[in-house]
């Protein structure tokens, strides 16, 4: 249990997949503007990674270990993840169609995101079970969601500060990103 | 080598395959108008349309819930390709723009507090509604003018925000984030059919206006040599400038905060100069009018409010037309007043001006004898509105035979009933009376009529029972009588088939929060009315018209005046602002307006709303009782030249009273304060 515990802080904190691991930050700089796109966006990720996480395991294991391919994983996973959007998003479209306008643009938009990719890379690399490679994928997306909440927040306020002309809106953003991923060093080794 | 090609490729065929089954099995039909309709709107996302952004406006607009002309951003332009698409013709809009509401910014402003927070002014609202003594003044850090999506707004040089007016689409998303509603939008037709409410900043001579002249406006407007806009200004709540240049009896000047210094600013004097300088270039000035709508619109009776409102009217895109039963237009301007106070060729050069507007006169047309209601609706009328003025003119015009003015069908007033009773004339009330009436004299009324063979009458008054005399709480016997007594109650509309009365709306009004308000319909033939002439009405077809092939329209009345405080009701005597009488013309300028409103909401909402906050002499309002940092300076008044040509001011003229030249009404127009509603022009 407690490993489980250590797995899920060291994914939401230590590993922070767009503070510590630079993962993602296209998203990052793109829907930070608004707190209301930053949570959707957030809530999007969760979705599509936990899912990506899991049938990439899936795809890991049974297909490419047993017949030795694991050299067609980047590729074999860009067409996997790309295509479970594409249907997750058919389906919620038909099924739930509530669901579908909360995410709405945002599900297309993380298709081959990085960071979705990358955590299902790290997955694999760190061999984890299926169980954990599950739970690592939530805290990842978790990991991404609080990142992205807390900088919509910062910069909805930094929309009210006197900035210098130069390093208005996007230069502000990366300064202030750095600076959150600074705080991010601080839970550097505790796990 | 050969496995990887295969998982990869089995891999694609089997993903390819699971997804073209699911797109058959979760397909979704999106109508292919939705894109074709987005692609069409800007994109801006401005949320003028009250929706969230343009792709839900296009949701809605193929719905049929939005109409094409919805995007307000576009114009015409985009309106035209949407109708297009839709295949549906559009209906014009008039262009609405945004309006700063503040004119004096923070530097010039009296302040509570110095502001030094967050450069937005909806943060800056959240102390105290802002540094600003004035609560509804403008907190000048320009948070409009972040929002703009279209560049439209910028600061002027004295922290106000200033509209380019070519670049403003009327998107409103300026009024949605202006925490103190300071920015507003406005067409000219609203400002034409608008009344003044507490929370906007208004002078006091503004508000003294019965009908509501941007006085400090028009007054800038001279300051900066533009005589027209001037006038533009004075029109759209005044139709006759001339007119009330000459005879205005002028509150506006009573109430100017000039007098708290030394002497009110020449307010009349300098409408008329404007007037006066429009009817010496000999054209009229016609501001904006709104596209044509189409629908007629029947004015009986030619006089000062008459003519208002076909003017309105006609502004406002309607084909009004004027029936007047004397030969010439003008009422009591024409007939009464006397003509060294008000020169024919002045009152002949307005009249010439509101025709020019589109309105259509028809003299010599007496109600009862040419025309009636079923006449007029059968002529294709689709409003007729009574305007018969502040003087009584009916016996001299039309001597009916029963001595009744039958203008109004099953209407008489109390006074005409009485005379022709006392004459012994031939009466004939039908079955059910009604009688508006709060003393015991409605009792005497009410047992003439059962006498005459009245079944049952029944008195209506908006008193409550126990402020009734004590006769007529006697209910009991009252009703083995015959007679009903309606306490609290008032008459809302009339309806009736051509010429008869068929049935009262009635409705209580208890005071507001006591009670809901009920409403009740019940029969009448005959309804007495205390009044001494009939007033204003305001007649439209009714819509439960089955029988429309036959003869006889099927009519109601419209609560015109419903929406304004101490309203009781159709058919009660004159108020101010309510029905005109004659003590000034600019009181009838006031009804005349506000009968444009209530129809102008009739045939666009379809339902004529009440205004809140309305400035009337019950709200109070923020003001000032003193002014400080005010330098003294003399009123001007009109030349007169002596016998030896040498200028001299003069009170008394012989004839006909002059106005002022140009160079005394620039002067002049320097001693208005501009007030706002605690702001005014200090000296630096």
């Amino acid at each position: 249990m407690s490993d489980y515990i250590l797995l899920i802080v060291a994914c939401i904190f230590v590993n922070n997949i767009l503070l510590m691991q630079y993962l993602g930050n296209c998203p990052f700089l793109g829907v930070s503007k608004k707190m209301e796109t930053a949570v959707g966006m957030a809530m999007a990720v969760v979705f599509v990674l936990v899912m990506a996480g899991a049938i990439t395991w899936i795809v890991d294991i049974y297909l490419l270990k047993a017949f030795g391919l694991e050299y067609l994983r980047t590729l074999s996973f860009i067409l996997v993840i790309a295509s479970l959007v594409q249907f997750v998003e058919m389906f919620l479209r038909k099924s739930i169609p509530g669901l579908y306008a909360g995410l709405g643009i945002f599900l297309p938009l993380i298709t081959t995101n990085c960071a979705v990719m990358g955590v299902c890379l790290i997955n694999i690399m760190e061999e984890y079970s299926f169980t954990q490679a599950l739970v690592a994928s939530f805290s990842y997306a978790v990991g991404f969601g609080l990142a992205l909440v807390l900088f919509a927040g910062v910069r909805e306020r930094i929309i009210l500060a006197r900035v210098p002309k130069p390093l208005q809106d996007t230069s502000i953003g990366l300064v202030t990103a750095g600076m959150l991923s600074l705080a991010f060093f601080a839970f550097k080794g505790m796990v | 080598m050969v496995s990887g090609f295969l998982v990869m490729g089995g891999l694609g065929v089997a993903i390819g395959v699971v997804l073209a089954l699911a797109s058959k099995i979760f397909y979704v039909y999106v109508d292919p108008k939705i894109e074709a309709v987005e692609d069409a709107l800007p994109g801006a996302n401005c949320g003028g349309c009250g929706l969230p952004g343009c792709s839900s406006n296009a949701v809605a607009i193929v719905a049929g819930k939005a109409s094409a002309s919805s995007c307000v951003a576009g114009g015409p332009d985009v309106a035209a390709e949407i109708a297009e698409i839709m295949g549906v013709a559009i209906a014009l809009k008039e262009p609405e723009i945004a309006a700063p509401g503040c004119t004096y910014g923070y530097q010039d402003a009296d302040v509570k507090y110095l502001y030094q927070g967050i450069h937005d002014c909806r943060a800056a609202a959240l102390l105290d509604g802002g540094s600003k003594i004035c609560t509804i003044g403008c907190l000048g850090l320009g948070t409009c003018v972040n929002a703009c999506p279209f560049g439209a707004l910028s600061m002027g040089p004295d922290n106000l925000p200033v509209v380019d007016t070519e670049l403003c689409t009327g998107c409103g998303t300026c009024e949605r984030v202006c925490p103190k509603h300071i920015i507003t939008l406005t067409s000219t037709s609203d400002r034409i059919i608008g009344e003044y409410v507490t929370d906007e900043c208004t002078a006091p001579c503004q508000r003294s206006c019965p009908t509501g002249i941007n006085i400090p406006g028009f007054i800038q407007e001279i300051r900066n040599n533009n005589y027209e806009a001037a006038l533009a200004i004075i029109k759209e709540k005044c139709p006759l400038p001339l007119i009330c240049g000459h005879i205005c009896p002028a509150p506006c000047e009573l109430a100017c905060r000039r007098n708290l210094k030394d002497e009110a600013v020449a307010i009349n004097p300098l409408k008329r100069f404007v007037a006066d300088y429009e009817m010496e270039t000999g054209k009229h000035i016609t501001p904006y009018k709104a596209p044509g709508s189409g629908q007629k619109i029947a004015v009986v009776g030619g006089g000062a409010e008459g003519l208002t409102l076909s003017y309105y009217l006609a502004r406002l895109g309607y084909n009004p037309t004027i029936f007047e039963a004397k030969p010439q237009l003008g009422g009591i301007l024409r007939y009464v007043i006397a003509e060294d106070r008000l020169p024919r060729k002045v009152l002949d050069h307005e009249i010439e001006g509101i025709l020019e507007t589109g309105v259509e006169a028809k003299n010599n047309m007496v109600m009862g004898q040419h025309f009636d209601l079923n006449s007029l609706f059968q002529e294709g009328f689709d409003a007729i509105a009574l305007t018969k003025g502040g003087f009584d003119s009916r016996q001299i015009l039309q001597p009916a035979p029963s001595g009744y003015d039958t203008s109004v069908p099953g209407v008489i007033t109390m006074l005409d009933f009485l005379r022709s009773m006392s004459d012994d004339k031939n009466t004939d009330l039908g079955r059910r009376v009604l009688i508006i009436h709060d003393r015991l004299e409605g009792l005497d009324l009410a047992r003439k009529c059962r006498s005459i063979g009245a079944q049952k009458v029944t008195i209506v008054s908006k008193l409550r029972g126990h402020e009734l005399p004590v006769e007529l709480q006697d209910v009991k016997n009252l009703e083995a009588e015959g007679i009903f007594v309606k306490p609290l109650t008032m008459i809302t509309a009339l309806k009736g088939i051509a010429r008869r009365l068929v049935r009262v709306a009635l409705e209580n009004t208890h005071p507001i929060g006591e009670v809901p308000n009920e409403r009740e319909s019940i029969g009448a033939d005959t309804l007495l009315i205390p009044a001494g002439r009939l007033p204003e009405f305001l007649f439209i077809r009714s819509e439960d018209q089955s029988e429309s092939e036959t003869e006889e329209v099927t009519w109601e009345t419209l609560e015109a005046f419903h929406t304004f405080p101490g309203d009781n009701g159709i058919c009660t005597p004159p108020e101010p602002g309510r029905i005109s009488d004659s003590s000034a013309v600019v009181k009838s300028l006031l009804s005349g307006r506000r009968l444009t409103r209530a129809i102008h909401q009739h045939f666009t909402s379809g339902l004529i709303t009440p205004i809140e906050n309305l400035v009337c002499e019950a709200e109070s309002i923020l003001n000032v009782t003193e002014v400080h940092n005010v330098a003294l300076s003399d009123r001007e008044h009109p030349d007169a030249m002596d016998v030896e040509g040498n200028s001299k001011k003069a009170w008394i003229f012989p004839n006909e009273f002059p106005g002022l030249n140009e160079a005394s009404a620039k002067k002049e127009s320097e001693r208005c304060l501009k007030c706002g509603l605690i702001c005014y022009r200090k000296q630096k």
